[in-house]
């Protein structure tokens, strides 16, 4: 009650306060690369993959309530579209990466059309599936290299790479923000997420909406997988059709807290920060996934709302912070 | 006229829901439909609203054949409806409740904003309209439901048991509410258990029995229809009278 009351009472924020932030990151991803070693700007920029990753997921996973377990494939299919155009034909990257969206997208509408019939457990086993099939699938064409998988021209150009995915992640998160945050399609799909029959009674076309909910959560995937593909030059079905790119979009989404904003970047940085810093210290292993899935039953049982839902009550302008700390410690 | 079935039929298994059945309801009144537990009303809704499609039989909205449409254009066309249950969007204020279903009728989310405010008004919900759905009581779903029906601007309301559950002095409250939105644009038609309130609210009222019409006349007429109390009241309460 205490908190309500304080919370109704609280100076509206002044929005140079509120955008601070944000910038403050901006201006933090646009030097990083000058700054840090090699190794960092690595990580840095698989940390944005995995930021944009997350949020694609979150579109259809969070926002329309859809679990999705298959969105490894619209990454996988998207390194191989990317590739396979740049290898077999000549084409260059950026139609290579403009191709793999859009084809992701295609994929999700078809794949869309009879399983988002489905609604809960039997929508997560069908995309499961689906995923199954795209691996499979890269496994045994010839086309793809099979099992051996398939080399990319050389770039290495680590600065080149960290801020092509810079923009793309970059591109996803103003997506969301303006369709899903600031548009009648976000409202929909949550209306859609609590209650289908509900909306589509109140006139929202629930199957189209959630098709184009899907096939917008695929184009990222799509492009960022291509963008990987010309990254680490040389991919396989396993490196990138594996079942644990989709596990992982969606222990960060819903470490960060999934139908929010900030919530699949929070989830992303941490996740992948501390991946990458238990495989610097300990080396190659599979113990990080032992610690990453404590962490989740601590997250669904204590934090249901994320990482962001935790934050939500704790961001708070400076003035008020210190009250709330002064109200804590008793000053 | 606004609205009428024609010979409807309609089954689950074995079962048959609704049975040849025809009603007719004019523009600008309160049509009640009453009948035991299972006689077929929320089914009858389902039919009119898109929800299920009818095995035969046709349904007329405003002259205009909208049998077997998905629930979203019949919205569009102008029906609205609640449900019996209040199933709102729990994790979203009741404001946006309100202007998910405005969006058919408002060009902008800004006007969708003016049109759920007016609404939540009109139901008086307006001081709650930034409290999550989560945090409201019974009585304020219900209200909430009515609103959200009303925010897709019908011609025609089904308003499916909006009274169930609730307390006498709330009950009050809920007809007097019903009779204000009564309007010679707006039809409504309303499933009900509780007599006090069909026979104070409705024009004229249709009685179903195993998802047939057994009768259909003017309130005052239906309390005392011999087929109404042998299938309210039993064979023999009716053999005694």
């Amino acid at each position: 009650m205490e908190l309500q009351a304080s919370k109704a009472q609280a100076v509206p924020v002044p929005s140079v306060w509120r955008f601070t932030p944000l910038g403050l990151l901006l201006v933090i991803c646009l030097i990083l690369p000058w700054l840090a070693s090699p190794l960092w700007i690595r990580i840095a920029t698989e940390v944005l993959m995995w930021a944009g990753l997350a949020q694609s997921w979150n579109i259809i996973g969070g926002y329309t309530g859809y679990l999705c377990f298959g969105h490894g494939a619209f990454f996988g299919l998207g390194s191989y579209v990317t590739g396979l155009m740049m290898v077999k034909l000549g084409w260059p990257f950026g139609i290579g990466l403009l191709f793999s969206g859009i084809l992701a997208s295609l994929l999700a509408v078809i794949i869309g059309y009879p399983t988002l019939r489905l609604r809960g457990a039997y929508f997560a086993i069908a995309t499961w599936a689906f995923g199954e099939m795209v691996r499979q699938i890269a496994t045994i064409l010839d086309v793809t290299g099979g099992a051996f998988g398939l080399q990319l021209p050389s770039f290495l150009n680590l600065r080149y790479f960290y801020y092509v995915m810079l923009a793309v992640t970059g591109l996803t998160y103003l997506t969301t923000y303006f369709l899903l945050e600031r548009a009648r399609f976000g409202y929909k799909l949550l209306a859609i997420r609590e209650h289908e029959e509900a909306a589509e009674m109140v006139g929202v076309d629930t199957v189209s909406i959630k098709m184009k909910a899907f096939a917008l959560s695929a184009f990222f995937p799509g492009v960022l997988g291509g963008i990987y593909a010309y990254w680490v030059t040389y991919i396989h079905p396993d490196s990138v059709l594996g079942a644990q790119l989709t596990d992982f979009m969606v222990v960060m989404a819903f470490l960060g807290g999934i139908g929010s904003l900030w919530g699949p970047f929070l989830g992303a940085v941490v996740v992948q920060l501390v991946q990458r810093i238990l495989w610097l210290f300990w080396g190659e292993g599979t113990f990080y996934l032992v610690i990453i899935g404590a962490a989740i039953c601590a997250v669904v049982l204590f934090i249901p709302n994320g990482l962001i839902g935790l934050m939500e009550s704790r961001f708070l302008s400076p003035r008020e912070a210190v009250s709330q700390l002064r109200k804590t410690f008793k000053w | 006229m606004i609205l009428q079935s024609n010979d409807l039929v309609k089954s689950f298994g074995g079962v048959t829901a609704i049975n040849h059945l025809s009603l007719t309801v004019e523009k600008g009144t309160v049509f009640g439909i009453i009948g035991p537990n299972g006689s077929g009303k929320t089914t009858f809704f389902n039919l009119v609203n898109g929800v299920y499609t009818p095995d035969s039989g046709r349904v007329t909205f405003d002259g205009k054949n909208i049998t077997g449409l998905h629930p979203h254009r019949i919205a569009e066309l102008g029906i609205g409806r609640t449900f019996q249950i209040p199933a709102p969007f729990t994790k979203m204020t009741v404001l946006e409740n309100v202007m998910v279903s405005t969006f058919i009728r408002a060009s902008s989310l800004k006007e969708s904003r003016k049109m759920a405010w007016e609404i939540l008004e009109l139901v008086r919900l307006d001081d709650k309209g930034n409290t999550q759905v989560a945090n409201v009581t019974l009585e304020d779903r219900k209200r909430l439901e009515l609103a959200r029906a009303l925010g897709t601007k019908p011609s025609l309301l089904l308003l499916d048991e909006v009274m169930a559950g609730l307390t006498p002095s709330e009950v009050k409250a809920a007809i007097e509410l019903i009779r204000s939105l009564r309007t010679r644009e707006l039809t409504l038609i309303v499933v009900e258990h509780i007599m006090d309130v069909i026979l104070s609210l409705c024009d004229r009222i249709a009685v179903l029995d195993y998802g047939q019409k057994i009768a259909e006349d003017i309130p005052d007429q239906i309390v005392n229809n011999k087929e109404v109390i042998r299938a309210y009241l039993g064979e023999r309460y009716s053999a005694r009278n």
